[in-house]
């Protein structure tokens, strides 16, 4: 768990981040966000102590993040920034591999490790292990600066905008890795975006900043559905808000479950139980379709969803 | 969001002045301020701050490190607008100590007797130009105000050395025992130098077009180029005797007009040989490097190939083709001092000779000038480059 | 190890040719026919090999160490007020003429090794200390962030991360330093120092081209040996740093 009271951040005369008060469960991910300048990098790298606060207590876990040495606090908590930050003279597998280094670990343990993130985060143990971090794409780069934030197995994830840099589908498949992992992990993490569909997609509470202060931390969908003030109703875009309360949620938990599941008929259409309902819709408005057939993982029909329930039961 | 937020600098003592003027008292204490010799060979006597000026010197000098010790404790503005002022004056005036010294200290009834400027002078005036440095750093002074204040020092330098009580000054003696001399060896050395950087960006201009046009041509002429840039001097000069010798003796003519296996045609040759690495590859590198949009875009308004050379690449690429004169200029000047070992002239004689009689101070007036005009050149251009850079 | 060809055929070629230049007096009578004195006698190039390598490679040192130190110094947090004024120092005072700084140590310190070695270390390490400010400054702060915030100590960092970062530039600068260094060592003949440069100078002096020659040829030959022991270090660096 991680606290912070009344913290407050000056530089000079500036105030970055003034007198804020968020609290982040243990294994819940924290989103921050808002427009650039509002403070929000400066919180995430206070948490860590890259930078000191001016005023203020954070706790982790209870204790005072000033009475630790600032080095083994790192070492418990992965950091990911957006320009990925990678050691240039370093293999991806070194990489990856530096924490556990700072540790102490044996190699082989660190090996092992170093393999099974390559496999997590989607890349081959094998061929890219022994890539420079200049032959790697930009989606993989991240991918490495994730695992490698990973790597020492931290109680704690700090990510800065990791994603920020990417095109628009690698970006979503990040996304995507993420949540997974996230499941798998259960990681407490604090999350800095200046995306808001990125914040609804990935967070557990948003915390929306706006001049050093925390204006709004809730659910995604108390974000959307109550926004606390004209700032956040304007972040969080007027026009299709009800199409992004619809994305919060998946098929699966709207359908009509069959009793028993069915065998799939070839060649139908379907929706699968993780689509989001705002997917959902949009298949049924192409297809001008009614009702659709629900198929689970394993490739059998679970179930049926409609367009009223979308209508009625979505947001 | 900038990543590493600069911290405005929290108020505290200006270390950097501080250590300095530290610097400056140890080195007052230690080192001799200058030396009184009986004549031009031997060493003489050496005279500490005290025993030179006696105590109002020495307080003067004490004083002003103190104040500017005491000045810089709080790294106001105002404070670094009096530190730069005084020690601007300071530098100014610091001959006149040497003058104290001549006239508490020489001998009367000597005529060959001399002051000698000794290490603990030298370091004094090297430390507080250095506080100066910093002091105008701090003030953030505009290019034009740090050079203002540059020629100010030198006026005052010359000013000092133009009166009577500096004349017993060895470096003042050497020289008016040598002034045509010296006039001659500046001649010299700065048209030898000159024209050397002058036929050699003629020469880089033409190989760095030639390279921009024909791809391969710019390994083989880059090797070339920086093979004789590889070489020293010394061996370069030495090894173009032999043939330059052997051509003169062959062909008599030559040797009226003055090409030798000695003299100033090595010198030169060698000197244009240097001065192609740095000019051919700034010049290459400043056609490459300028922007293809830049050049799509003139193609697209419809200019042919000639037009976009002149009115587009070349006003581009000037300011690194200028750096390249810069480097070269210095490099020549520097290396026109080494050609005066065969024989070509220039302040380098004078230091040889000085090395020869072990006379230092002939030693000090052929180095002092040469120092004098590579900092001169490197003002001069850097500031052209500046102002081609900012249009 | 195709790199390491031309390095080690120069410096072979250099040995050898300091050994036998001596016998190799029928070449020289060509040069200079009619005298009697067509070998430089004084030392044995050998013996002037060795004393100018030793010069070079001791200011290379003693300058590697200087500059890099105060390089680290004024990149630190403690040290970073000094970085303006060592920065300008660095570029200042390499337009001060190698020659000038040569001369000028004589009447600070006399004739001989000890003026030549001086001036070297102090002239020597002015594009070392640049070339480390360079390196030093020019890492992706991205990079120092991230092994910050992965934990590293600043130790760590400086020695895992900007040390082995900067080094290609720092080692580019150690280059500049020794090609300058061997040529103004040869210079150093002229205050007292045993160098190669004293077969050109003595030569000079007694108007003897076969002398001039003999150094000539064998200063040139140890800058170009010099040079291409660098390259082939640099490649294999670069090399071992992007496979």
């Amino acid at each position: 768990m991680i606290e912070l009271k009344s913290v407050t951040r000056r530089f000079g005369d500036a105030v970055a981040v003034d007198d804020i008060d968020l609290t982040v469960e243990t294994g819940e991910v924290c989103v921050l966000v808002g427009s650039s300048g509002c403070g929000k990098s400066t919180t995430l790298r206070m948490i860590n102590r890259l930078l000191p606060r001016t005023s203020g207590e954070i706790l982790v876990d209870g204790e005072d993040i000033n009475k630790a040495d600032p080095e083994a606090l790192r070492l418990n908590m992965g950091y990911a920034i957006q320009s990925t930050g990678l050691f240039p003279h370093w293999t991806v597998a070194r990489n990856i591999g530096v924490v556990p280094d700072l540790l102490k670990w044996p190699a082989g343990k660190r090996d092992e490790r170093v393999d099974e993130l390559l496999i997590l985060l989607g890349l081959d143990p094998e061929t890219d292990a022994i890539k420079y971090p200049h032959q790697l794409s930009g989606g993989q780069a991240q991918r490495v600066g994730v695992a490698r934030a990973l790597a020492g197995d931290p109680n704690i994830l700090l990510m800065d905008e990791p994603f920020g840099a990417l095109d628009a589908i690698t970006r979503e498949n990040l996304q995507q890795e993420m949540l997974r992992i996230q499941r798998q992990l259960n990681k407490t993490t604090v999350f800095v975006t200046h995306d808001i569909d990125e914040a609804l997609k990935l967070a557990t509470r948003i915390a929306v900043m706006d001049k050093g202060k925390i204006i709004q931390h809730d659910t995604p969908e108390e974000i959307l559905r109550r926004p606390a003030s004209a700032f956040v109703e304007n972040l969080i875009g007027k026009g299709d808000r009800g199409l992004k309360l619809l994305a919060l949620r998946s098929v699966g938990e709207l359908m009509e479950r069959y009793p028993q599941p069915r065998k799939r008929e070839p060649n139908a259409d379907g929706l699968k139980e993780a689509d989001s309902l705002r997917f959902a819709l949009s298949v049924m408005v192409w297809k001008n379709a009614s009702r659709l057939p629900v198929n689970s993982e394993a490739g059998e029909e679970v179930g049926t969803v409609t367009r009223e329930q979308l209508l009625q039961g979505g947001a | 969001m900038p990543l590493i937020t600069t911290l405005p600098n929290p108020v505290k003592s200006n270390r950097v002045v501080q250590a300095l003027a530290l610097a400056a008292l140890g080195c007052v204490w230690l080192l001799d301020l200058g030396v009184v010799q009986p004549n031009r060979i031997v060493s003489g006597t050496g005279y500490g701050l005290y025993a030179s000026t006696g105590w109002l010197g020495t307080g003067a000098v004490i004083s002003l490190l103190v104040v500017v010790f005491v000045l810089a404790t709080r790294p106001a503005q105002k404070r670094f607008q009096v530190v730069a002022v005084v020690l601007t004056v300071a530098l100014m005036t610091l001959p006149l100590l040497l003058e104290v010294l001549a006239r508490r200290q020489l001998p009367e009834d000597s005529g060959y007797a001399r002051i000698g400027v000794g290490a603990g002078f030298w370091s004094l005036a090297f430390l507080l130009a250095l506080m100066l440095l910093e002091t105008l750093g701090q003030l953030k002074a505009s290019r034009r105000f740090q050079l203002s204040t540059v020629l100010l020092i030198v006026a005052g330098w010359w000013l000092c050395a133009s009166r009577e009580g500096l004349s017993s000054l060895a470096l003042i003696r050497e020289y008016s025992n040598r002034s045509d001399q010296f006039f001659q060896a500046l001649t010299v050395h700065l048209s030898l130098s000159l024209g050397a950087v002058a036929i050699s960006a003629m020469l880089a201009f033409a190989l760095a077009v030639a390279m921009v046009k024909r791809e391969r041509m710019r390994r083989p002429l880059l090797g070339l180029v920086s093979f004789m840039q590889t070489i020293p001097s010394l061996a370069l000069f030495g090894l173009l005797i032999a043939p330059l010798g052997a051509l003169s003796d062959a062909f008599p003519f030559l040797q009226t007009l003055g090409i030798r296996g000695i003299g100033w045609a090595p010198a030169l040759l060698a000197l244009i040989a240097y001065s192609l690495l740095p000019m051919v590859r700034n010049t290459y590198v400043a056609l490459m490097e300028v922007p293809e949009s830049v050049v799509d875009a003139g193609r697209g308004m419809g200019m042919n190939e000639r037009q976009i050379f002149r009115q587009v690449k070349l006003p581009l690429a000037l300011p690194v083709i200028i750096e390249g004169v810069r480097i070269t200029t210095i490099q020549a000047i520097g290396l026109t001092a080494v050609a005066a070992l065969i024989g070509a002239g220039g302040f380098g004689t004078f230091i040889f000779q000085g090395l020869g009689q072990a006379a230092m101070d002939l030693v000090l007036l052929g180095a002092l000038p040469t120092v004098f005009l590579a900092l001169a050149a490197d003002a001069i251009l850097s500031a052209l480059k500046f102002q081609e850079t900012s249009k | 190890m195709r790199v390491w060809l031309a390095p080690l055929v120069l410096i072979a070629s250099l040995c050898l040719l300091a050994a036998w230049l001596p016998t190799m007096t029928p070449f020289f009578s060509w040069v200079e026919p009619g005298s009697d004195n067509l070998i430089y006698k004084r030392d044995s190039f050998l013996t002037l090999l060795q004393s100018h390598i030793w010069l070079v490679l001791v200011s290379a040192a003693i300058g590697t160490l200087v500059a890099v130190s105060a390089g680290i110094f004024v990149t630190r947090p403690f040290g970073r007020e000094f970085l303006p004024l060592v920065s300008q120092i660095a570029s200042i005072g390499q337009t001060v003429p190698p020659v000038a700084v040569l001369a000028l140590a004589v009447p600070l310190m006399g004739f001989g090794e000890k003026p030549t070695l001086f001036a070297l270390v102090l002239y020597g390490l002015l594009p070392i200390l640049r070339n480390t400010l360079a390196g030093l400054n020019g890492i992706n702060p991205a990079v120092l962030e991230s092994a910050k915030g992965m934990g590293m100590s600043s130790v760590q960092v400086l020695l895992k991360v900007e040390l082995p970062l900067a080094g290609r530039v720092i080692l580019a600068g150690i280059r500049t330093s020794v090609t300058i260094n061997i040529a103004t060592a040869a210079i150093g003949s002229t205050i007292g120092a045993r160098t190669l440069g004293d077969p050109v100078i003595a030569g000079l002096v007694n108007g003897n081209t076969a002398y001039v020659l003999q150094g000539a040829i064998l200063i040139g030959l140890l800058a170009l040996a010099t040079d291409s022991l660098f390259e082939a270090v640099e490649r294999t660096w670069a090399r071992a740093f992007s496979a």
